[in-house]
């Protein structure tokens, strides 16, 4: 239980013990309530009082199977509030292994400095000269950085886009074959990365100094209770080794709520040939991997790989929000041409979805027409050569709409939706409106809900309130680095306990039955909601853009129809 | 009466040579409902069935109807 501070204007580290306030924490939890505590709220997000905070779940790096996700967090140059961005592979688990609780770093290099961060095998931290690296994608970056320092190292980086600040940069961070492919890609902070100087934080994965489990009978037999529950889920157990996420694009658009051709209809014209059915087939047919595990001590598979008619690898993992945002927004229904898009995204460290939705904005202004793949991949080249159109595409839609004077922009505080139009999954609409990031499917997913006919998606009752329990819940899984397939599979009142006696065992407590999720989850929401407060955001930011209210989506012509009242009646705790 | 249906996800798997262009036809009962439906293609509930038409996600109890196409999918959660 370590905290490393790292001073990049200074260049200086210093290792701390992990206050008594934050135990028990870990990912989001101890991002968010670390920069509500450490970060100036009013600050300049690319300035040196932000701070960018790397921290595993409480439980990553443990013997609990699919607790890979690290939590990236920081003011947002995105959407101007509290950010936490989570990622897979395999940085979590190695963090884990070597006892770090989180790494944060401050200050602000020189302009023009760039830098490693390098924690080794004893979980000794030091910064190494990266000049050379500078302008690097990352996909050649990270074979680079194996190869001086061994296969078994993570890394998350950033690549052009990072270090251009551009506010819808990501971190990427690679997988179990070394592929920098998995992603922190909401809220822009490969920006605050690229603003402080830090090019790649490199983690050797064989560290052996893990926190000790309080209890390791129990904790033994709590982690055999949820992994029994998550292997016999379904979705689990059955889909998504074999389609993965992309397996969201058939039901989506048969229920008429795949936002296509920047949002203006539901349904995608030849949605069948981007669906997960079809991406499973093709990689089959070209001898590429549909059952793919991308996260360390992963048991579900959800991840693929995807390669070209030649069998050559061309991305991995191809996942349904950007086959919907290069695909779906813009109109592109080729599953080559999204996957060639995905990649270039991840090797030039820009967000998938602000960039798919960006693209579809300049679309919709009339900048290259909708389904047009060849300006597709040029639009996205162009970021990475850090032209000036590519530096405005790379800033996310809403710097797209304001550069051609276009209102139809689909983002909330700055951040693009997902792919569930709000107009035909209303709850989708509450927590892109009330989530403390901006618009973030994965605050609070309610398509799982209405597949189950647990709820209408056009009918204003519940939705507020399953937006809220899922919102609460998965800020309380966020905590625990667990990811979002093993989360679904536990969101039951034996799914709780079950996990709870894990997080007791852990440490060494008996957890009460509101502990887990509710109460930590709205800790962590009222900190989230807390940082933006006093950052300037009041309730009317918590809204829709005006077209959601007001143009029907075709085909069920319905617009977005829960209330202010209703909205701001999300968080009322 | 003959329904059109479209297999998403793993079901397809259950019918050798399926086309997904074509989809199966299906001859059930005038008045059958979702569930007497996923009897007929020996789909259980505890396979995570979902049954969509025109863009509703029906219940167990509701009719099925001659001429409109139906899909048949798995619930997923999010991705």
């Amino acid at each position: 239980m370590k905290f490393i501070r790292v001073n990049m204007s200074e260049k200086t580290i210093h290792v701390e013990d992990v206050p008594q306030d934050y135990m028990g924490l870990g990912g989001r939890g101890l991002t968010s309530i670390m920069i509500n505590a450490e970060v100036p709220p009013k600050c300049d997000p690319l300035g040196p009082e932000n701070k960018l905070f790397v921290a595993p779940g409480l439980l990553s790096g443990s013997p609990l199977p699919n607790t890979s996700r690290i939590s990236i967090g920081a003011k947002s140059p995105l959407t101007g509030t509290i950010k936490e961005s989570n990622a897979g592979g395999t940085v979590a688990a190695a963090l884990g292994r070597l006892g770090i609780t989180a790494i944060i770093i401050e200050g602000q290099a020189p302009e023009g400095d760039l830098s490693f961060l390098r924690i080794d095998e004893k979980g000794n931290a030091s910064l190494i000269p990266a000049h050379e690296y500078k302008g690097m994608r990352t996909y050649q970056l990270v074979e680079k950085i194996l190869e001086s320092y061994g296969k078994r190292t993570s890394v998350l980086c950033i690549g052009p886009a990072g270090e251009y600040k551009l506010t819808a940069a990501s971190i990427q961070s690679s997988d179990v074959d070394g592929h920098p492919c998995r992603a922190a890609g909401r809220g822009g902070l490969g920006a605050v990365m690229g603003a402080k100087g830090l090019k790649a934080l490199i983690v050797d994965q064989r560290g052996k100094n893990a926190d000790p489990i309080a209890d390791p009978e129990a904790f033994k037999e709590a982690v055999k209770a949820v992994t029994q529950i998550v292997k016999a889920d379904h979705m689990n157990a059955v889909v998504m080794p074999q389609f993965g996420t992309a397996g969201l694009v058939a039901p989506v658009n048969s229920m008429g709520a795949f936002p296509s051709y920047n949002a203006r209809k539901g349904v995608l014209d030849g949605w069948e040939e981007i669906c997960g059915e079809r991406m499973a087939e093709i990689i089959k047919e070209r001898g590429g991997n549909p059952t793919h595990m991308g996260c360390t001590q992963c048991i579900i598979h959800c991840s693929n790989v995807f390669v070209d008619k030649e069998g050559k690898y061309v991305t991995s993992s191809l996942e349904y929000e950007t086959i919907w945002a290069t695909g779906g927004m813009t109109g592109i229904a080729d599953l080559d041409t999204i996957a060639r898009l995905d990649n270039l995204c991840d090797n030039i460290g820009v967000d998938t979805m602000s960039t798919g939705v960006a693209m579809a904005v300049a679309m919709d202004a009339g900048y290259k027409e909708f389904g047009d793949a060849e300006a597709a991949i040029e639009m996205v080249e162009e970021i990475g050569q850090g032209t000036e159109f590519g530096r405005i595409l790379g800033n996310g839609p809403a710097a797209v709409g304001k550069h051609f004077n276009h209102d139809r922009v689909p983002v909330v505080k700055g951040q693009s939706i997902a792919a569930y139009d709000p107009r035909a999954m209303l709850g989708h609409g509450v927590t892109y409106a009330t989530s403390p990031m901006g618009a973030d499917h994965t605050a609070g997913n309610v398509v799982g809900a209405y597949l189950e006919q647990m709820l209408d998606p056009l009918n204003p009752e519940g939705q507020v309130e399953t937006s809220r329990f899922l919102q609460i819940a998965m800020a309380a899984f966020d905590t625990m680095g667990q990811c979002f397939m093993a989360d679904v599979a536990l969101l039951s009142p034996e799914g709780f306990e079950a996990f709870g006696k894990v997080i007791g065992a852990k440490l060494g407590t008996q957890l009460g039955p509101d502990d887990f999720p509710h109460a930590l989850g709205v800790r962590v929401l009222k900190a989230e909601k807390e940082f933006n407060r006093r950052a300037g955001f009041t309730k009317e930011d918590d809204r829709l853009p005006r077209f959601y209210y007001e143009e029907p989506l075709p085909p069920h012509n319905t617009v977005f129809v829960i209330s202010d009242e209703e909205l701001d009646s999300t968080f009322d705790f | 009466m003959k329904v059109r249906v479209k297999l998403f996800g793993t079901y397809s798997q259950r019918f050798p040579g399926y086309q997904h262009s074509q989809g199966i036809e299906v001859d059930i009962p005038e008045g059958a409902t979702v569930k007497d439906l996923l009897a007929f293609l020996e789909i259980s509930e505890s396979q995570g069935a979902v049954v969509i038409v025109e863009g509703r996600v029906l219940k167990a109890d509701d009719k099925v109807r001659w001429g409109v196409p139906v899909n048949v999918l798995q619930a997923i959660h999010g991705g």
